[in-house]
C-alpha cells in the first residue's frame, strides 16, 4: 500500500475537484462521527426511474452520473457501501452509478456517541479493500494519505506528495487500537446476538418491542445496508409511464402482505424480529461473509419508539438471560 | 449533483419536528430528520419521512381555474383574481360584509393566517373568519381561558423527560403526535408512570401501568370522581389551593355524589379510580396530555374544565413536569389561533367585542374595523343554507371530508354565490369552487409555524412554486388590491412577521433571526421574556387566581339503541393526516391499509357475521358508508370505531353534528351506527358511487 503526507484533506480534495464532482460538499474529515445520512442514496437512489413506456416502446434509463468522489467517509459506511456492492453486484442502476465513485475513506481516532463498529468489525480504522484510499490524522498540521488501489493511485496523478515512512503504518494501527479500547462495554451486544442465533429472545418479548415500534422506517431509511426498495408507476403529463423504484421498509405491515390479504409477518412482533434477524443472524454473515449491521447507531438515534440496535439488544441481552 | 441541504418544519402534526429537505438541482430527492432539533432531536414519524411525496408534482394544482359548465378552465392569475374581486364586490354591495366570510388554515404560516384575518377584517369588514381548530381545540381554547387564562399547551415537549407521571387522557399520541407518543415511551421504559384513560386500547394503554378504559363520552363523571377521592382523602395541595386558586368550596360542593354510580357510569371500578387518584395527586411531578377524546364532545368545553380542576386541586401546574397539555392537531393550528383566525378574537387573543382592543386595531390598520363578533365555520355552512351567507374563501381545508355531516356541507357550498378555494391538490372541497387557485407548499415558501408547545419555528423556502402557485399571503394580498386596498402589501414574509409582532403582545419580542439563532421561541416572547416561556403560570396565572368551575356530567347526545346498536367513534392512524390529500400521495402509505376501515371487536363481528377484512355497510340517522372491518380487541364490545382519513368511506357520512354549546365543537367522537356485512365477494363501494345510486333511485 502506498503512502504520503498531506498538510490537509483540502489539498486532496483540491486536486480531485479537477476531475470529479466531491460529495458531500462540505465535509469535515477530522471528525470521528458519521453524518445522521450514510452515503447510501448516492449508490442507491431513493427514488428512481427503471424504464419509461411510451405506448410502443420500453426505453432505458440508466443513470449516467459524472465522475465523483465520495469524500471523507467513516468506515461504518465504507463496510456497508461494501456490503452494497455484493448485495446489488447485477444491479445496473446501482453499478452505473458506483463504476463512477471513487471512495476516500477516514480513520475514527474517537469513538462516535452511538457506535460500536468494534464490536461487529467494521471499523473504527477504514479497510483498505472498502475503500480507493483513506485520510489518517495525524496532528493538526499533517495527514497520511494510504493508496489503497490502482483506481486510487490514478486518481493522484498530477498531485506532488511525499511518501509516508514505513512505521506510520505501525503507529497507524496504535492509533486504531487505542481508539477501540475506548468504546465502552457492549457485552450485552455479543449476548444478544448469540440469543437471537440460538433462538433464545422470548416471543413476548418481540411483541413487546412490536408494540413499540411505529412502523416509521426510520431505521431503514438511516440503515446504511438496508436495500429493499417497491415499485409503482407514473404517469407524465404526456401521457409517457415511468417506472420507478423507492425505498421500501420491511417494518411496514403491508410490506410483506400478499394480493391475498395472507401475510406471513402480521403481527408488529413478527417483523421487529424480521429486522434484527436480518441485521445479526449467522445464516446471512454466511452469505455476505459478515452480519449486515456495521455498527454505526443511527437507528438508535432516529427510533422514536426505543427499538434502536442498542435499546433491543440490551433488553434481549437481559431477558434471555432471564431464560436461561 | 448539486445538492442542498434546507432546514424547515415539518408540515404535518403540532408537534413541530426539525425536518430537513436535500435538494438536487432544484428537485427534492429526500428528507431528513435535525439532530439537534429541540422537540425531535434527529426523529420523525412515518408521516414526517414521508412527507416528500405528500408535494410532490404530481397531481398539483398548477394553474388558477374558474368553474364554466364545461368544467374547469385553465386562466391566469389576473382573470381568476378579477372575477373573485367583481363576484366579492357584488355580494357586499347586495348583501354587505356579513355574507362574506374567510375559513384559513391550520397547515398554512403564521404569515398566511395574519393576512387571512387581516383581509376579512380591514378590508372585507367582517369578523366571518376561523378555522378547523373550531373542530379540534375550540373547548380547549374556551375552557382553559376561563380557568387558567391562557388555552394553549402549558409545559414543553422537553417536560415529558423530566416528570414522575403522565396521565394521557382521550389522546392516541403515539399515532397522532407520534414523536411525542415517542418520549412518552421512552420516559416510560425509563421509570416515569404512564396512567391512559381512553375508551380504547391504544399503543400506549398496552404498555402504561393501568389503562382506564372509561366508557365512551364518561370523562366528566371519571374526572370528577377522581376529583373527590382526592378531597376525602386530603391528598390536595392546601398550600397551592391557598395562594392559587379560587372556587374551591364550590367545587368540593359539586362533587360531593361525584362517587354514587361512577363504576357503572363510566365502567371503572372504585379502588382503579383510588389508585389513579392517588398516584397523580402524589406524584412530585405529574403532567396531563389530552386530546380529541376531550374536546370532540357536547361536553367538550366542561370536560376540559374537569381535567383543569383535577390539575389545579393537586397543584400540578407551574412547575417543570407538569401541566395541562392540549396536543394540537396541525403543525400550525397554535399559529392560527395566535393569528386571530377565529370571529370572536383578534391576533394574540384580543377580544373582538372589547372596545379598546376594536379601537387598537382601528387605529393600528388605520381602518374602521366590524364591531359583532362573526360567524363560525358551521355558522357559515348554516347562514348559507338560510341564504344569508354567499362569498366564501378558503385555502388548506378540506371541510367537505373533515367537517361533520358531510352532506349539508355539500348542500350548502353548492349554494355559494362564490366559493374560492386555495389549495395543493383537487380535494372534494376545491372540487365545489367556484375559482380555484394553486397553492405553494411549505417548501415552496418562507415562514412561521407555531407548535403545540408555543414554539414559533421558521420555515424556510427550499424549492419554486410549483407552476404558477403562490403563497396564501401573496394571492390573499392579490385580492386585497383587486379590491383596491392595500393593507396587505408586504414585500416578504419577514415584513407580515414583522407587524405580527408590532400587534400581538405574546410575539412582540420575536424576529426571525432570534428565531433561527435559538431554534424556535416559545411565547410569551415580550419585552419581560425576550427568550420565550417554556413552563407558563410559574408564578401566577394571566387571571389572577386559577379558577375551579364546577362541571357536571353530560351525557353523549345519541345513545344506542335497538336500531342502531353499537356506538361509533372516530380515531386517527399514524399513517394518515387529515382527509388524507398529503400522505395518500405515498405509495407506501397507501399501500398500508385498505381505503376506510371500520374496528370492531372480535365479539361484535361474529354477532353479526363479520370477517376480518370483509367488506361491511355503516348506518347512522344521518348518512351510510361501506368499508372494510378490521377485527380487534383494541375496542370494547359494544364500540367501533372509523379513521376520518379516506374520501371512499367519510366517517363524517355518520358523525353527529349536535355542538358543545359554547363553542360549537360538533360531537364528533359519538354517535349510535348499525353494521352489516355485505354480500360475501363483494367490494365496499365508494361514496361517490353510493350517493349516486340514492340520485338514481330518487329520479
Amino acid at each position: 500500500m502506498k503512502s504520503y503526507y498531506l498538510d490537509h484533506p483540502n489539498t486532496l480534495r483540491n486536486h480531485l475537484a479537477k476531475s470529479y464532482q466531491i460529495e458531500p460538499p462540505e465535509a469535515d474529515s477530522a471528525k470521528s462521527t458519521p453524518p445522521l445520512i450514510s452515503p447510501k442514496g448516492q449508490l442507491f437512489a431513493e427514488h428512481e426511474n427503471l424504464f419509461t413506456f411510451d405506448g410502443e416502446c420500453f426505453r432505458e434509463t440508466l443513470p449516467k452520473p459524472a465522475p465523483f468522489v465520495l469524500f471523507g467517509v467513516q468506515s461504518c459506511d465504507l463496510t456497508a457501501i461494501h456490503y452494497q456492492d455484493q448485495f446489488f453486484a447485477n444491479d445496473p442502476y446501482y453499478q452505473a452509478r458506483r463504476q463512477q465513485a471513487l471512495l476516500i475513506g477516514t480513520d475514527c481516532l474517537n469513538p462516535c456517541q452511538q457506535g460500536f463498529c468494534p464490536s461487529v468489525d467494521a471499523g473504527p480504522g477504514v479497510k483498505k479493500e472498502t475503500a480507493d484510499m483513506i485520510l489518517h490524522q495525524l496532528s493538526a498540521t499533517s495527514w497520511l494519505l494510504l493508496v489503497c488501489n490502482k483506481k486510487g493511485l490514478n486518481a493522484l496523478e498530477g498531485l506532488l506528495l511525499n511518501p509516508a515512512n514505513e512505521s506510520e503504518f505501525t503507529d497507524r494501527d496504535n492509533r486504531i487500537a487505542s481508539c477501540v479500547e475506548q468504546f465502552n462495554d457492549d457485552s450485552y451486544l455479543q449476548q444478544g446476538i448469540t440469543a437471537i442465533n440460538q433462538n433464545q429472545v422470548p416471543e413476548e418479548l418481540w411483541q413487546q418491542l412490536g408494540i413499540q415500534c411505529l412502523s416509521c422506517s426510520g431505521c431503514t431509511t438511516l440503515c446504511p445496508t438496508c436495500s429493499c426498495y417497491g415499485t409503482w408507476e407514473r404517469q407524465d403529463s404526456n401521457g409517457d409511464i415511468r417506472r420507478q423504484r423507492f425505498w421500501d421498509s420491511c417494518l411496514y405491515e403491508s410490506f410483506q402482505r400478499e394480493a391475498s390479504q395472507h401475510n406471513p409477518t402480521e403481527e408488529a412482533g413478527e417483523r421487529v424480529k424480521r429486522f434484527w434477524t436480518h441485521k445479526f443472524g449467522d445464516n446471512f454473515a454466511q452469505e455476505f461473509g459478515r452480519y449486515g449491521c456495521v455498527g454505526c447507531g443511527r437507528c438508535e438515534q432516529t427510533c422514536p419508539g426505543v427499538v434502536g440496535v442498542h435499546s433491543v439488544m440490551k433488553r434481549i441481552a437481559s431477558d434471555a438471560k432471564l431464560d436461561t | 449533483m448539486a445538492t442542498k441541504i434546507i432546514s424547515t418544519i415539518c408540515p404535518f402534526c403540532g408537534v413541530g419536528c426539525g425536518l430537513n429537505l436535500r435538494t438536487e438541482n432544484g428537485k427534492l430527492i429526500s428528507v431528513e430528520p435535525q439532530l439537534d432539533h429541540p422537540v425531535s432531536r434527529g426523529q420523525l414519524c412515518t408521516k414526517g419521512w414521508n412527507s416528500a411525496y405528500g408535494i410532490d408534482a404530481q397531481n398539483r394544482i398548477t394553474h388558477p381555474l374558474i368553474r364554466t359548465p364545461q368544467g374547469f378552465r385553465q386562466v391566469s392569475w389576473d382573470e381568476a383574481l378579477e372575477t373573485i374581486a367583481n363576484g366579492l364586490k357584488q355580494i357586499l354591495a347586495e348583501s354587505g360584509p356579513q355574507a362574506t366570510g374567510i375559513i384559513s388554515s391550520a397547515r398554512a404560516t403564521n404569515e398566511d393566517n395574519y393576512a387571512a384575518q387581516k383581509l376579512a377584517r380591514a378590508v372585507l369588514k367582517t369578523n366571518n373568519v376561523d378555522h378547523c381548530a373550531r373542530i379540534c381545540h375550540s373547548p380547549t381554547v374556551a375552557g382553559l381561558s376561563q380557568t387558567l387564562g391562557s388555552g394553549a399547551m402549558t409545559n414543553s415537549a422537553a417536560d415529558l423527560l423530566e416528570t414522575d407521571l403522565i396521565l394521557v387522557f382521550g389522546a392516541d399520541p403515539t399515532e397522532n403526535h407520534s414523536i411525542l407518543g415517542g418520549h412518552i415511551m421512552r420516559a416510560h421504559l425509563e421509570g416515569t408512570k404512564l396512567i391512559v384513560a381512553d375508551p380504547r386500547c391504544t399503543r400506549l394503554a398496552k404498555l402504561a401501568d393501568s389503562h382506564l378504559q372509561l366508557k365512551l363520552g364518561s370523562n366528566i363523571a371519571l374526572l370528577n370522581a377522581m376529583v373527590k377521592t382526592i378531597l376525602d382523602n386530603g391528598w390536595q395541595d392546601k398550600k397551592f389551593l391557598d395562594q392559587r386558586c379560587e372556587g374551591l368550596e364550590q367545587l368540593t360542593a359539586s362533587v360531593a355524589n361525584a362517587l354514587e354510580g361512577v363504576e357503572e357510569t363510566t365502567g371503572i371500578s372504585l379502588p382503579e379510580i383510588e389508585s389513579a387518584a392517588k398516584a397523580y395527586s402524589q406524584s412530585k411531578r405529574a403532567m396531563i396530555l389530552y386530546g380529541m377524546g376531550i374536546t370532540q364532545y357536547v361536553s367538550g368545553t366542561n370536560n376540559v374544565i374537569a381535567l383543569s380542576n383535577l390539575a389545579l386541586i393537586c397543584g400540578q401546574l407551574g412547575r417543570k413536569g407538569t401541566g395541562v397539555n392540549p396536543l394540537r392537531g396541525q403543525n400550525n393550528v397554535q399559529g392560527a389561533c395566535d393569528m386571530g383566525c377565529l370571529p370572536n378574537v383578534y391576533p394574540g387573543y384580543q377580544k373582538v367585542d372589547n372596545p379598546e382592543a376594536r379601537a387598537k386595531f382601528s387605529q393600528y390598520w388605520k381602518t374602521e374595523v366590524p364591531e359583532h363578533p362573526g360567524l363560525t365555520s358551521m355558522g357559515m355552512t348554516k347562514a348559507t343554507l338560510a341564504g344569508e351567507f354567499r362569498g366564501l374563501i378558503l385555502f388548506g381545508e378540506d371541510p367537505v371530508v373533515t367537517d361533520p355531516d358531510q352532506n349539508l356541507v355539500k348542500r350548502a357550498f353548492s349554494k355559494l354565490d362564490l366559493l374560492v378555494v386555495a389549495e395543493l391538490t383537487m380535494t372534494d372541497t376545491a372540487r365545489m369552487a367556484d375559482v380555484v387557485l394553486p397553492a405553494a407548499s411549505f417548501a415552496e415558501k418562507s415562514g412561521t409555524f407555531t407548535n403545540c408547545e408555543r414554539r414559533v419555528q421558521h420555515v424556510q423556502q427550499a424549492l419554486p412554486p410549483v407552476g404558477e402557485a403562490r403563497t396564501d399571503w401573496q394571492w390573499l394580498a392579490a385580492i386585497a388590491q383587486q379590491l383596491g386596498s392595500d393593507q396587505l402589501d408586504w414585500h416578504d414574509s419577514e415584513a407580515v412577521f414583522r407587524e405580527i409582532t408590532q400587534i400581538t403582545p405574546n410575539y412582540s419580542a420575536m424576529n426571525y433571526t432570534k428565531i433561527d439563532q435559538l431554534q424556535g421561541l416559545q411565547w410569551p416572547c415580550n419585552h419581560e421574556t425576550p427568550e420565550g416561556t417554556a413552563i407558563l403560570h410559574k408564578d401566577t396565572f394571566p387571571i389572577g387566581k386559577a379558577r375551579l368551575i364546577p362541571v357536571h356530567p353530560i351525557d353523549i347526545d345519541e345513545r344506542a339503541d335497538n336500531e342502531y346498536p353499537l356506538l361509533l367513534t372516530t380515531n386517527r392512524l399514524h399513517f394518515h393526516y387529515g382527509c388524507g390529500s398529503m400522505t395518500r400521495k405515498s405509495p407506501l402509505l397507501e399501500r398500508e391499509t385498505p381505503a376506510g376501515l371500520l374496528f370492531i371487536n372480535p365479539a361484535d363481528a361474529n354477532d353479526l357475521g363479520v370477517t376480518h377484512r370483509s367488506a361491511v355497510g355503516i348506518r347512522s340517522r344521518r348518512g351510510y358508508v361501506e368499508t372494510r372491518a378490521m377485527l380487534t380487541d383494541d375496542l370494547p364490545p359494544g364500540l367501533v370505531c372509523m379513521p376520518y382519513h379516506f374520501r371512499e368511506a367519510p366517517s363524517n357520512q355518520l358523525t353527529n353534528t349536535a355542538q358543545d354549546p359554547l363553542t360549537k365543537m360538533p360531537e364528533l367522537k359519538a354517535c349510535a351506527v348499525s353494521v352489516q356485512p355485505l354480500e360475501p365477494g363483494m367490494s365496499p363501494r365508494p361514496i361517490d358511487e353510493i350517493s349516486a345510486l340514492k340520485v338514481e333511485g330518487v329520479k
